[in-house]
C-alpha cells in the first residue's frame, strides 16, 4: 500500500533499559510504517517488546536509537513543547486493565475529563461537561455515570471509560495496548467492535497489541510479528495466515485453538528453536520477499522461502 | 436431525442497550462513608466528645474561675492551700490559684500540639511527595533523613533553648523542624507504592503536569495514613512538651503549660499531691481520647472499611 499515508514511521527503533553491566536491549532494529486509518498489529509472546514500542510512540519510553516519526515530523528524543503537546493530543493509548488503569479515587468525570484540563480545550464548564457526555454516549456509557467512581463499574464499562478518555482528545493514533486481554470473554466483542466503529466513524488509525490471534485476524490490517524485540515477519492479515513464512510466525500460529475437538486433536504443534537459524556467517536482513510482505533471515532462508511461494503457487 | 428447532418456537426480545448499561446505583461519597464509620464506634465517639469537651471547658473554666491568669498575685500568706470553695484547685507554692493556672496551661498545650501537628503535616506531605516522586531526590533526602533522624531530639532541644531562647514559636517551630521526618519518611514510602501504577501512566499519556498527578491521583491515597499521624502527633507533642518543659528545655517560665506545672509540682507532690494529680489526669485524657479517636478516625478513612 505504497499510495497511502503514512502517519507514523519507525525507523531501526531501539530500545534499552537500563545501563552498563545491567543494559537491556527490548527492542532492536525495528522498522515499521503505520498508514492512515488502518489498524496495524503487533503479535508477539510476552515480553517481546510490543507494549515497550507502543509506549515509546507516545513518549513514555525514551528511545535509545533510531527514530520515530509522526507525519514526517521526529518526535523521538528532544523535542520542542508545541509539538510535545500535539502528539500528546494526537497520540492517544488505551490500556490493558482497566482494573489499574483508572483511578480509583476520581470521579469518572474528571477521568475523562483530565486531557481536556491538561490543555484547557474546553470553553467553559458547561462546554466541559458536554465534552464528558458525547464521550460516554459514543462508548455507550450514559452521562449520568459522569458522578460515580471507577469501583461501581464492571470491567468492560471500565475499559470503555477508559477509551472515552482517550477519544475526548480527538486522537488521530491510538495505542490499544492489549486492550481486551483482561476482559471478560463476553464482553470482549463489545469492545472489539466498539473500536472498530469508532475507527470508521473518526477515521482514526490503530496500533493494536496483542497476543490472541484470532481477535488479531478478525481486527487488522496488517500484522507484525515479534520475537524478542525483533521483528521477524510483517505482511497483511490473510496474507499472514495463509502463508506465514518465518518458522517463528509458523509456531506461534499452529497455537492457535480451532474450536472443533476433532481437529483439535489432531492438530499438531510446531516449536520454534532459534537454534536453526545461523547467522554466523550469513548477517540476516529485513526484506521485502512479497509486495507487501517482510520477512527478517539470512540470504540462505529468503532462498528458502522463496522456493516455498514457488511450490505453495 | 433430532436436534432440529422451529424458528417460530424463538423470537427476538426488545432489547435497549441503555438499560443494559444501567446498574446499582451506590450514590457513594468518600467524606460521607469516613464519617458513617466513625459514627459506628461508640467508644471512639464518645472519646472525641471527651476531648472537644475538654477544650471547650477550658476557656470556660477561665471564665467563670474566680481569678484570671494576669492578675495573679504571689502571696507567702496563701501558700499551698489545699483546694476550697476560694481556691477550687488550692494554690502553689507562691500562693497562686492552681484552679486559673492549670486549665490555662491546657489551652497552651494543646494550641501548641495543634500548630505543631498542622506543622508537621504540611512539612511533611510536602516533602514526602517529592522525595517519593522525584527519583534522583530520593538519595540526598534520604542521607538527610538519616543525619537528622539519628540524633535525639533532646539534644536538639538543649541547644535551641540555650542557643535561641524558650518561647512558644520557638518551640512549635523547632518541635515542627524535627517532627516533619516520621510523615515525609510514611509518605514517601507510599508514594512510592503508588507512583508506578498504571492509573499515573495513562495521566502522563494525557500530558498531566506532575503536581496535578501528585494532588489528583497520589494524595487521595494518603488521606487515611496522613489522619493516622496527624492524630497521633497530638498527643506525642504534648508529651514530648511536657517532657521538654519538665527538664527545663520546654517554653519559657512566663508561658505555663502542663509540663511547667507538673516540673514545679515535683518538688512538693509528696506533702501536697493535688500539684501533681490535676496536671497529670488532664495530660492523660488529651493523650489517651485523641489517641483512641485519631485511631478510630484513621481507620473510618481508610476506604478499604468502606463497604
Amino acid at each position: 500500500m505504497p499510495d497511502k499515508e503514512k502517519l507514523i514511521e519507525i525507523k531501526d527503533l531501539q530500545i534499552t533499559f537500563g545501563s552498563g553491566r545491567k543494559k537491556f536491549v527490548a527492542v532492536d532494529h525495528v522498522n515499521i510504517d503505520i498508514y492512515k486509518g488502518e489498524t496495524f498489529s503487533l503479535v508477539g509472546e510476552s515480553g517481546s517488546g510490543k507494549t515497550t514500542i507502543g509506549r515509546a510512540i507516545t513518549r513514555i519510553n525514551p528511545v535509545s536509537a533510531g527514530e520515530i516519526l509522526f507525519k514526517g515530523q521526529r518526535i523521538s528524543g528532544k523535542i520542542s513543547k508545541e509539538l510535545d503537546r500535539e502528539v500528546i493530543q494526537k497520540c492517544q493509548m488505551i490500556f490493558q486493565d482497566p482494573m489499574a488503569s483508572l483511578n480509583e479515587r476520581a470521579k469518572v468525570d474528571y477521568i475523562v475529563s483530565e486531557g481536556l484540563y491538561n490543555f484547557h480545550l474546553y470553553k467553559d464548564e458547561n462546554d466541559r461537561k458536554a465534552k464528558v457526555e458525547m464521550a460516554l454516549r459514543e462508548v455507550g456509557l450514559l452521562p449520568e455515570f459522569a458522578s460515580r467512581f471507577p469501583h461501581e463499574f464492571s470491567g468492560g464499562q471500565r475499559q470503555r471509560i477508559g477509551i472515552a478518555r482517550a477519544l475526548i482528545m480527538e486522537p488521530e493514533f491510538v495505542v490499544a495496548d492489549e486492550p481486551i486481554s483482561a476482559l471478560d470473554v463476553s464482553i470482549r466483542a463489545q469492545v472489539l467492535n466498539l473500536l472498530n466503529r469508532l475507527r470508521k466513524s473518526r477515521g482514526l488509525t490503530y496500533l493494536f497489541i496483542a497476543h490472541d490471534l484470532s481477535v488479531v485476524r478478525f481486527i487488522s490490517d496488517r500484522i507484525g510479528v515479534i520475537h524478542k524485540g525483533r521483528i521477524v515477519e510483517l505482511a497483511e492479515a490473510e496474507e499472514l495466515f495463509l502463508h506465514p513464512l518465518h518458522p517463528y510466525t509458523k509456531a506461534l500460529l499452529s497455537a492457535v485453538p480451532i474450536p472443533d475437538p476433532e481437529l483439535e486433536k489432531k492438530k499438531k504443534l510446531i516449536i520454534y528453536d532459534p537454534s536453526i537459524h545461523d547467522y554466523s556467517s550469513d548477517k540476516p536482513v529485513w526484506s521485502e520477499i512479497l509486495p507487501g510482505h517482510f520477512v527478517y533471515g539470512s540470504q540462505r532462508e529468503l532462498d528458502g522461502y522463496q522456493a516455498e511461494i514457488a511450490a505453495a503457487g | 436431525m433430532k436436534n432440529a428447532v422451529r424458528d417460530e418456537s424463538f423470537r427476538f426480545v426488545e432489547y435497549s442497550a441503555d438499560a443494559a448499561e444501567r446498574i446499582g446505583y451506590s450514590n457513594y461519597s468518600y467524606w460521607r462513608a469516613v464519617f458513617q464509620n466513625f459514627m459506628k464506634k461508640r467508644s471512639a465517639v464518645v472519646m472525641a466528645f471527651v476531648f472537644f469537651a475538654i477544650v471547650i471547658f477550658t476557656f470556660i473554666a477561665t471564665a467563670i474561675g474566680k481569678f484570671q491568669y494576669d492578675e495573679l498575685r504571689t502571696s507567702m500568706m496563701e501558700k499551698f492551700t489545699s483546694p476550697n470553695s476560694e481556691y477550687w484547685f488550692g494554690t502553689d507554692n507562691l500562693g497562686r490559684d492552681y484552679w486559673c493556672q492549670v486549665w490555662y496551661a491546657t489551652q497552651v498545650s494543646i494550641r501548641l500540639a495543634l500548630v505543631v501537628a498542622i506543622g508537621e503535616c504540611v512539612a511533611g506531605i510536602i516533602i514526602g511527595c517529592v522525595w517519593g516522586y522525584v527519583r534522583w531526590l530520593d538519595r540526598p533526602l534520604t542521607e538527610l533523613y538519616n543525619i537528622l533522624g539519628n540524633i535525639p531530639t533532646v539534644i536538639y532541644m538543649t541547644l535551641i533553648a540555650l542557643m535561641v531562647g524558650q518561647s512558644f514559636l520557638i518551640m512549635a517551630v523547632s518541635l515542627i523542624a524535627f517532627g516533619w521526618l516520621g510523615m515525609a519518611r510514611n509518605v514517601r514510602n507510599l508514594v512510592m507504592m503508588y507512583r508506578d501504577r498504571e492509573y499515573n501512566l495513562a495521566s502522563r499519556c494525557l500530558g498531566t503536569p506532575v503536581r496535578r498527578v501528585l494532588v489528583k491521583n497520589i494524595f487521595p491515597y494518603l488521606i487515611s495514613v496522613v489522619i493516622l499521624r496527624m492524630a497521633l502527633s497530638i498527643p506525642s507533642t504534648i508529651a514530648t512538651e511536657t517532657t521538654l518543659s519538665y527538664l527545663g528545655l520546654g517554653l519559657d517560665v512566663n508561658t505555663p503549660s502542663l509540663g511547667l506545672l507538673l516540673r514545679n509540682a515535683r518538688n512538693y507532690f509528696v506533702n501536697y499531691p493535688y500539684l501533681l494529680v490535676f496536671p497529670a489526669v488532664i495530660v492523660s485524657l488529651i493523650t489517651v481520647t485523641f489517641y483512641l479517636v485519631g485511631n478510630a478516625f484513621s481507620d473510618a478513612a481508610d476506604p478499604r472499611n468502606h463497604v
